[in-house]
């Protein structure tokens, strides 16, 4: 029962911050609304046992996907009048990727009618985990069997790493940094001079 | 299947704070609005900046360094995701997991030096 | 599992990722004045894997033997035929970069890093066996490619492609999961072998959409029509050696992951693709051709005839027999060299300031006062053109003759047709080199190391090739032996 009604009231409220992720004139509120829509999506995925995917929504997508959007879109210069014309003209083909997505679904829930779903049966390392909590069982398929995607995941994480880098660090030259091991080097006999001026003459550094 | 009961005080915890921020945001609103006058006019409404109308959007545009700084910040939040499912599972993974996770970590820890090197994780 | 026998199948993939991650470190402390250095290592690598994965080719590898990681990996002659032009296409892009880059002082250490990256990613993509393993080794390419694309950062066409590249690959990418994700939950798994057998009686309609798909997914990598629109657009404004890179190592790991996920996976439902590919083909034949009438641009030109050429590979895709895809990868190797030599011919172009030269009006009467270079050019236009006593020629030829001997003459037909159409952009360069009004505008000198490469394509090209015949089309034979062994 209350399984019941915790569904209905996070289904309903992943579909409502939707529409108004969508909806709201300001695109931060859109980002504001697309977190919560993340958030109820994780209460979702605990309710049908995937509590790995219920964290990893939380905390990849609230905790930084959402705000990398919000930077994103307080970077851009937005002129809403425009993008509200926009709206209006691109209309017809919003209607026709309504209509596609619509047709997805009836394909979906056609397919799922037809019974010829069948799930694979998991095999090997996978077998004896099958009384634990899915965390465990993914971490004994992610680094036993499939180790090997798993370094190579890592190495995309590293290519998206110095693509941001490449594509956006700058060297600035007009800002003064400071150089650490310069300053630890420094010794006083370099830092000060002792000079005896002649009278009436100045100082040359 | 997980034993779903055990989110139950969670659950509860939530729709107990969901009501009562509700009701702090709420109450004041529909209390005003029951006690206070309600004249609104075009002068009242308008936006104010020391007498002149707005010159420019409030809304200021951010740095390009912080998308640098929020995607560094994605790709080590994903490195420690992995690492959940690594720690609960070594009894069954055992060296060969433990192995894998290191070498995953020394491909993201070089990158990481790859970045300081760079300097951008400096802000200046 | 053994892990001793699948990590030395895997032994070139660690070698280049390794040299990836130590060359970006020497990229980070040495900074950008070491990029040539970096880029000759780079090189070196390459040619290091290429001699690691040779053996399996000439042996003919295939069987048990080749897979690693419990099914996921496949080093066989297929892949390391498809792994030897990536790697060569990939020395290509890093050999002519240099030059380009450090004109605009742009020539930056990450550039060779990068394109280790890129290369890594194509070598899992061709030897996928698994659904995991292919969209891994997909992403690992296409991000590095979409960097790639926008490396000159400060130009805004390169910054325009890049982000082009991205917003559509990203799309085309979500489509491949999606057909992807209908394959799994209908066949159950993700290992090719798997989803084969799955399928072994009728195929049912979700299953049909799985494999529709992918491929629509990834008709876009290999730039089929209709989903080539990015072409021309991306390789006009990327840097003209990343263009190099994308017109020729990413095709050939493209066309080679479609033909594991055609003739291996869906391999026992040839009637459910073979219409689909007939399309793409006979499409990217002749929007190939008649789109390239109209350009001024030679990258934009190119960029059409490499859309025109994935329709003559894919004529060979749809013959889906042994022989088909012994020709598709005879086609690979020779449109490897054409290409190549096509972008360094156009590197080459330059005005008396160094500064590139891309449009066709300007290259009029280059015969007059570049030879050499027009020669080559020329030479490479009749040989995209399909003109017979150039290698290009036998190409086109094995891949019709596999259709013709698949029963589909019709298709072989339409194609022959087709590439006559074709000829005509290719020979209208070749006049505005020889017999336009000289505009003396590409006059520029040209560094040694584009010339050698241009040399050794346009070798590999000219009527020389045909001695090379026996032996390409015998390793193409055992290549497409373990594609069909495999499957």
């Amino acid at each position: 029962m209350i399984q019941v009604l915790a569904f209905y009231l996070f289904a309903t409220l992943v579909i409502a911050s939707a529409v108004f992720v969508i909806m709201s004139r300001n695109p931060v509120h859109s980002v504001l609304w697309l977190i919560v829509a993340f958030f109820n999506a994780a209460g979702l995925m605990v309710l049908v046992g995937a509590e790995f995917i219920a964290m990893l929504l939380v905390i990849v997508y609230v905790g930084a996907v959402a705000v990398l959007f919000l930077f994103v879109v307080m970077m851009l210069d937005i002129d809403f009048a425009e993008l509200r014309a926009g709206f209006i003209r691109n209309f017809p083909l919003g209607i026709a990727i309504a209509l596609v997505l619509v047709a997805e679904l009836v394909l979906g829930i056609g397919a799922e009618r037809a019974g010829a779903l069948k799930l694979g049966t998991p095999d090997g390392t996978a077998a004896p985990l099958m009384d634990r909590s899915n965390i465990e069982a993914i971490g004994a398929l992610l680094y036993s069997r499939y180790l090997f995607l798993f370094e190579s995941a890592g190495i995309i994480l590293l290519v998206a790493m110095i693509g941001a880098i490449v594509l956006t660090h700058r060297e600035r030259s007009d800002t003064r940094r400071q150089n650490i091991s310069k300053q630890v080097k420094r010794r006083p006999d370099e830092a000060t001079i002792n000079v005896k001026p002649e009278v009436g003459k100045g100082v040359q550094l | 299947m997980v034993d779903l009961s055990q989110y139950l005080p969670i659950l509860i915890f939530l729709a107990i704070a969901q009501g009562l921020s509700a009701a702090f945001v709420f109450l004041p609103i529909g209390v005003a609005y029951l006690t206070g006058a309600h004249k609104p006019d075009a002068e009242k409404l308008s936006e104010y900046e020391c007498g002149f109308p707005a010159f420019e959007d409030p809304r200021s545009q951010f740095d390009v360094r912080f998308y640098l700084v929020a995607i560094l910040f994605i790709i080590f939040d994903l490195e420690a995701a992995f690492l959940f499912p690594w720690a609960v599972s070594l009894d069954v993974t055992g060296w060969p997991g433990w192995i894998t996770m290191m070498i995953f970590l020394a491909e993201l820890v070089i990158g990481f030096a790859y970045a300081w090197k760079k300097g951008a994780l400096e802000w200046e | 599992m053994d892990f001793a026998a699948s990590l030395s199948l895997v032994a070139p993939e660690i070698l280049l990722s390794t040299a990836g991650l130590v060359l970006l470190l020497v990229a980070a402390w040495a900074g950008d004045g070491a990029s040539r250095a970096i880029s000759i290592a780079s090189v070196a690598v390459l040619a290091a894997c290429a001699f690691m994965v040779a053996p399996a080719l000439c042996s003919g590898a295939m069987g048990p033997d080749t897979v690693a990681f419990s099914g996921q990996f496949r080093a066989d002659a297929f892949a390391s035929f498809a792994k030897l032009l990536i790697y060569a296409a990939g020395g290509a892009a890093l050999i002519v970069a240099p030059a380009f880059f450090e004109r605009v002082h742009a020539m930056r250490a990450e550039y060779p890093v990068l394109i280790l990256f890129a290369v890594l990613g194509m070598g899992l993509m061709v030897s996928a066996s698994d659904l995991l393993t292919l969209y891994i080794g997909l992403e690992l390419n296409s991000l590095a490619a979409y960097v790639l694309a926008a490396f000159l950062r400060d130009d805004e066409r390169s910054a325009e492609a890049g982000l082009k590249y991205f917003v559509l690959g990203a799309l085309a990418s979500g489509i491949l999961l999606f057909g992807m994700s209908l394959t799994y939950g209908f066949t159950g798994t993700t290992s090719f072998e798997g989803i084969r057998a799955a399928l072994s009686g009728t195929i049912s309609m979700g299953a049909l959409f799985g494999a529709i798909f992918m491929l629509a997914g990834l008709s876009f990598k290999i730039a089929a029509v209709p989903f080539h629109m990015w072409t021309p657009d991306v390789y006009e404004g990327a840097p003209t050696p990343v263009t190099t890179f994308f017109a020729t190592a990413p095709k050939v790991a493209a066309v080679a992951l479609s033909m594991r996920v055609t003739l291996d996976a869906f391999g026992g439902q040839v009637a459910a693709w073979q219409q689909i590919v007939i399309f793409a083909a006979l499409a990217s034949v002749i929007v190939g051709a008649l789109g390239a009438i109209g350009q001024t641009n030679i990258k934009r030109l190119l960029a059409y005839s490499s859309i025109n050429n994935v329709g003559f590979i894919l004529i060979g895709l749809a013959a889906a027999t042994p022989q088909g895809a012994s020709a598709m990868l005879v086609y690979l190797a020779i449109y490897i060299a054409m290409s190549v030599g096509g972008f360094v011919a156009v590197l080459m172009l330059k005005d008396a300031d160094g500064a590139p030269v891309e449009g066709i009006a300007e290259i009029a009467g280059l015969s007059r006062h570049r030879k050499v270079l027009a020669a080559c050019l020329a030479m490479v236009m009749f040989s995209l053109a399909g003109i017979p006593p150039l290698f290009g020629f036998w190409g086109k030829f094995v891949v019709f003759q596999a259709a013709v001997q698949a029963g589909l003459v019709p298709l072989a037909a339409i194609g022959i047709a087709a590439s006559v159409i074709g000829a005509f952009y290719y020979l209208k360069v070749v006049k505005v080199m020889y017999f336009d009004e000289p505009a003396n505008v590409a006059v520029g000198k040209s560094d040694w190391a584009h010339q050698a490469l241009l040399a050794i394509a346009a070798l590999f090209i000219s009527p020389l090739g045909y001695l090379l015949t026996r032996w390409l089309g015998a390793l193409a034979d055992k290549a497409a032996a373990a594609l069909f062994l495999a499957a």
